[in-house]
C-alpha cells in the first residue's frame, strides 16, 4: 500500500456525489438478497394470511377468515399462553443468572478471564446439541435424578410433569445455552460505571447491597433494558429445544407459538393459517418491545 | 481489537494512587471465587458428560452412577464411518463456509456504499434493511419456504444457503466500522487515481480485517448452529445439516452412546473456534453487539 497522508483540500460535496451509480452498484448484491428473501416474504406473509394457501400451491382469497378462525381457536390461545408462561419463567431467570455472574466476574480478583471463558462456553453450541444433552440430564436415570436417587429422592419428572415443570425445565436449558451473551453485555455495562461514584458511596458507609441497589442498578438500567428486550424476543421465538426435547408435549404442555406455526405449516400443510400465525408472532413481538420501551421510559422520568 | 462504538476507557487506565481497590485475597473474594467455581461447573459439566458418555461402552455402567470401567472409541468411530453422518458434516461445512464468504463480501460492499457513497435513497434503503431486524425469521418462514419451493430450491444447496444471506446485522456493522475510518485515506486513494474496485479491494477490505474476522466467526456459528430453516428446506437425508441430522437421530431410537458421540463430534468445530479465538470473541460481543 503506497497511500500516505498528504495535505490536500477535502473534496467538495459535489465531487463526492458525482458518481451515484457506484454506490448503488456496491449495494446491489445485498439489495437483491433483501428484496427477494426479506421484503417479498414479509409482504407475502400478510398476503398469504388472507388466503387458504395449500401445499399444492392452489389458493383462493378467503378474506379475514384465517384471523376469525385464529381468535376462536383454543389451540392458538393455549400456545400463546404457553409462550407467555415460558417467557415469564425464562426472562427473569436469565436476567438474574447473567447479572449475578457478571457481578461476580466484575469483582473477582483472580482468574476473571478463565471464569468468563468457562461461563461463556455453552453459547457456541446449538440449541439442538443443548437439547440432546439436557434430555439425558433430565431423564429418570440421568444426571440430576441419579444424584437425587443417591439421596433417596426423586425421580423428578422434568419433561413429563405438569406444565410449569416442563416449561421451567426447557427455560433452564435455554438459560444454560445463552446466558453468556447477556452476561458479557452486562459485564461491559458494569465496567462503565465510574469507580469514583462507588468509592464515594463506600466512604459514606454504604454496604455492598446498598451500593448495588442504589448505584449499580440505576446506572445499569439502559443495559438491563437492552438485555430484557433481546431476551424477551428470544423467549417468544423458542422452537429448537421444544422440537428436540418435548415435541410440544406432554399433552401440548409446551406447544408454543412458533411450534404451532411449524406444526400447522409442515405437519398439516395449512400454509395460509400458518402464515397468519406468523403475522401474529410479529405483532406480539412488536407490541412487547413497544410496551417495554414505554414502561422503561416512564420509569426514567 | 475492534472498537466500533468507542467504549469509554476502562477504569484500569486511570492514574495509580486514586484509591482503586486493592488486589488481594479477602473473605469476600473467596466467596466470589467459590460462587464462580459453582457457576462454571454448571456450564461445563454437561459438556464433560457428553464426552464421558460418548467414550463409554454401549450399555455399560457409566455416569451418573460411576465412571465407566473402560474407555472405548467405538461409538466415535462408528459415527464417523456412518455415511449419513459424514454427509451431514459436509453439508454443515458447506452451509457455514459459503455463507461466511458471501456475507462478508456482500456486507462489506453494502457497508462501504452506505458509509462512503451517497446515492438516491441510500438512507431509506439503510433503514429498510434495519427494519427487517424487527421481523422474526419465524414470522416469514412460510412465505420464504413457498418462494424457495416455487424456485425449485427445496433439497438444494442454494435453497439452503441463499435465503439466509440477507443479513442486516452484518451490513450495519460494516457500515459503522467503515464510517469510522479516516477520510484522508479515501481522499488520498482518489488522488492517486485508484478506481472504485481498487479502493474496495486494496483499501476497504484490508482495513476492515479485524471486523471481518469477528463477523466471520459469528456468521459461522450462526449457520453451524442454525436449525429451523435447514429443517424445513432439507427434507432428504443427504441434504440435512448436522443439527437437523442430530434431531432425527434423537427422534429415532438410536443408542444413547451413539447419539452422544454424534453430539460430541458436532460440537468440536465450535469448541475449536472457541478455544482459539475465545478472547477475541468475548471482547467483540461488548463492542459490536452482534447477536445470533
Amino acid at each position: 500500500m503506497t497511500l500516505e497522508r498528504t495535505a490536500v483540500p477535502r473534496p467538495t460535496w459535489r465531487q463526492r456525489v458525482r458518481d451515484p451509480g457506484w454506490g448503488l452498484l456496491f449495494v446491489l448484491p445485498m439489495l437483491v438478497l433483501f428484496v427477494i428473501f426479506r421484503f417479498v416474504p414479509s409482504l407475502g406473509a400478510i398476503g398469504m394470511s388472507f388466503t387458504d394457501y395449500r401445499l399444492s400451491g392452489e389458493f383462493s382469497f378467503v378474506g379475514a377468515e384465517n384471523y376469525s378462525r385464529l381468535i376462536s381457536d383454543d389451540l392458538f390461545f393455549d400456545s400463546l399462553r404457553v409462550t407467555l408462561l415460558y417467557a415469564v419463567i425464562y426472562v427473569p431467570l436469565t436476567l438474574v443468572v447473567s447479572l449475578g455472574t457478571a457481578t461476580l466476574l466484575h469483582h473477582v480478583v483472580r482468574g476473571r478471564g478463565l471464569f468468563r471463558g468457562l461461563l461463556f462456553l455453552p453459547y457456541v453450541t446449538s440449541f439442538v446439541m443443548a437439547g440432546i444433552i439436557w434430555i439425558w440430564i433430565y431423564q429418570s436415570d440421568g444426571l440430576i435424578n441419579g444424584a437425587l436417587d443417591g439421596l433417596g429422592l426423586g425421580p423428578v419428572p422434568f419433561l413429563t410433569g405438569n406444565q410449569a415443570m416442563v416449561l421451567g425445565s426447557l427455560a433452564v436449558v435455554s438459560v444454560w445455552k445463552s446466558f453468556g451473551y447477556s452476561m458479557l453485555i452486562l459485564l461491559a455495562g458494569l465496567k462503565n460505571i465510574p469507580e469514583d461514584v462507588m468509592e464515594a458511596a463506600t466512604l459514606d458507609g454504604a454496604g455492598a447491597w446498598a451500593k448495588f441497589r442504589r448505584i449499580t442498578l440505576p446506572l445499569l438500567r439502559p443495559v438491563i433494558f437492552f438485555v430484557l428486550v433481546i431476551e424477551t424476543i428470544a423467549a417468544f421465538q423458542v422452537f429448537d429445544t421444544i422440537y428436540v426435547m418435548t415435541g410440544g408435549g406432554p399433552a401440548r404442555a409446551s406447544y408454543g407459538l412458533v411450534y404451532m406455526l411449524y406444526d400447522q405449516g409442515f405437519r398439516f400443510f395449512d400454509f395460509g393459517y400458518a402464515a397468519t400465525i406468523g403475522v401474529m408472532l410479529f405483532v406480539v413481538v412488536f407490541v412487547i418491545s413497544l410496551v417495554q420501551r414505554y414502561v422503561l421510559d416512564r420509569e426514567n422520568t | 481489537m475492534t472498537t466500533l462504538t468507542a467504549p469509554p476507557a476502562p477504569a484500569e487506565t486511570r492514574p495509580a494512587g486514586t484509591g482503586r481497590r486493592r488486589r488481594r485475597w479477602s473473605g469476600a473474594n473467596i466467596w466470589l471465587t467459590v460462587l464462580l467455581i459453582l457457576a462454571s461447573v454448571f456450564t461445563v459439566l454437561p459438556f464433560l458428560a457428553v464426552f464421558v458418555l460418548a467414550l463409554s461402552p454401549e450399555g455399560a455402567q457409566t455416569i451418573p452412577d460411576q465412571l465407566p470401567d473402560e474407555v472405548t472409541f467405538e461409538n466415535l468411530s462408528g459415527v464417523l464411518s456412518a455415511s449419513s453422518f459424514l454427509r451431514w458434516t459436509l453439508n454443515s461445512f458447506v452451509y457455514s463456509i459459503v455463507s461466511v464468504v458471501v456475507i462478508l463480501l456482500t456486507a462489506a460492499m453494502a457497508g462501504y456504499a452506505f458509509a462512503r457513497k451517497r446515492f438516491p435513497g441510500s438512507n431509506a434503503l439503510m433503514w429498510s434493511f434495519l427494519a427487517t431486524l424487527m421481523v422474526p425469521i419465524q414470522a416469514t418462514l412460510i412465505p420464504m419456504f413457498v418462494l424457495v419451493s416455487k424456485m425449485e430450491g427445496v433439497n438444494t444447496f442454494w435453497g439452503l444457503i441463499v435465503p439466509t444471506l440477507a443479513n442486516s446485522q452484518a451490513v450495519f456493522l460494516m457500515r459503522q466500522f467503515i464510517k469510522g475510518l479516516p477520510d484522508d485515506l479515501f481522499d488520498a486513494a482518489k488522488i492517486d487515481g485508484a478506481g472504485e474496485w481498487t479502493v474496495f479491494w486494496r483499501l476497504v477490505l484490508p482495513l476492515t480485517k479485524p471486523v471481518l474476522a469477528t463477523l466471520g466467526i459469528f456468521v459461522f456459528l450462526w449457520h453451524w448452529n442454525d436449525f429451523l430453516w435447514p429443517l424445513v428446506i432439507a427434507q432428504t437425508d443427504d441434504m440435512r445439516t448436522l443439527t437437523v441430522g442430530l434431531s432425527t437421530l434423537n427422534a429415532e431410537t438410536v443408542a444413547r452412546a451413539r447419539i452422544m458421540a454424534s453430539a460430541a463430534i458436532s460440537v468440536i468445530p465450535c469448541l475449536v473456534i472457541f478455544g482459539v479465538l475465545q478472547r477475541y470473541l468475548v471482547n467483540s460481543i461488548a463492542t459490536t453487539g452482534l447477536k445470533g
